[in-house]
């Protein structure tokens, strides 16, 4: 019931977006209508940070002995799962935003190159989830593994201070507060399209769990089965 | 000035479409193995 009622809210949330972005939000004086791809760059970027953080704390609670539990480690994919189509949206938007702007569909910029590193790292890590006899060896492998790609996520959020390359600065938290932003509608449609996306993300990170959480043990289930019936069939009848 | 609105127009088609698609892909899985899971169960 719950799933329900946050898909509903979910959709409700991403069209308010799309409205917002398209039609409500003014044109930037500078950058044109270009910039309205902000709407879409910028939440998927935060979404990014944040499973990724999911799957780390997730990651260090199936870790440590007195928190360990099959959910967290369930948890930890599916949070990866969703961060990397996040991450992928974030870059590919970020390319269609820089042709017009930088004029270049890619740039090996400190924030762009490592947002790669970024995206392939929890490639890896989500291919790292199908290997594992058990399923205590696969969470073992897969929180580690966890942990250290995590250490990416600081790098990509302070490589626009540390190397000052082409990506602008952080636009939401940004220490020197040079972000302009025009009238209201701009930045409300920033907050607001952060949180339809957050929403976006609780749904599917919840609808995977549950799959992951119907799926975990399905194989054993269906092998203990497939012997007990085998069991009870005479000898006679089993087929040579 | 240039608007670029064909650059918008394919971000966001972009994204939703992969969205959806996704989305689309985890409820029909969810609901297969809802549905085997009670079939098992009967």
């Amino acid at each position: 019931m719950t799933l329900k009622w946050l898909t509903g809210l979910t959709v409700v949330s991403l069209a308010v977006t799309v409205v917002l972005a398209l039609v409500v939000a003014p044109a930037d004086a500078v950058q044109g209508d270009a910039y309205r791809l902000m709407y879409l760059h910028v939440p998927t970027a935060w979404l990014a940070y944040l499973a990724f953080f999911v799957t780390a704390v997730a990651s260090a609670l199936w870790l440590w002995p007195r928190t360990r539990s099959t959910t967290w480690d369930l948890l930890a994919g599916a949070s990866a799962e969703v961060g990397v189509i996040f991450t992928g949206l974030c870059l590919a938007m970020g390319s269609f935003w820089g042709r017009p702007i930088w004029g270049t569909w890619w740039e090996w910029d400190a924030r762009v190159t490592t947002t790669a590193v970024l995206f392939f790292l929890y490639l890896g890590y989500l291919a790292l989830r199908r290997t594992g006899v058990t399923a205590a060896e696969r969470g073992k492998r897969c929180a580690i593994a966890a942990l250290i790609a995590f250490a990416d996520v600081p790098v990509v959020h302070f490589s626009v201070t540390w190397w000052e390359t082409l990506h602008q600065d952080a636009t939401v938290f940004n220490p020197k507060l040079d972000v302009h932003f025009e009238g209201f509608w701009m930045p409300f449609t920033l907050v607001f399209a952060v949180f339809a996306f957050t929403l976006l993300y609780a749904t599917l990170v919840t609808a995977r769990l549950q799959l992951a959480e119907l799926e975990e043990g399905k194989e054993e289930r269906e092998l203990e089965r497939a012997i007990e019936r085998r069991v009870r069939v005479p000898a006679e009848q089993v087929p040579v | 000035m240039d608007h670029n609105w064909g650059y918008v127009a394919a971000g966001f088609t972009i994204t939703f479409v992969t969205l959806a698609a996704y989305s689309g892909w985890l409820w029909q899985r969810l609901r297969r193995t809802r549905r085997s899971l009670a079939d098992e169960g009967d």
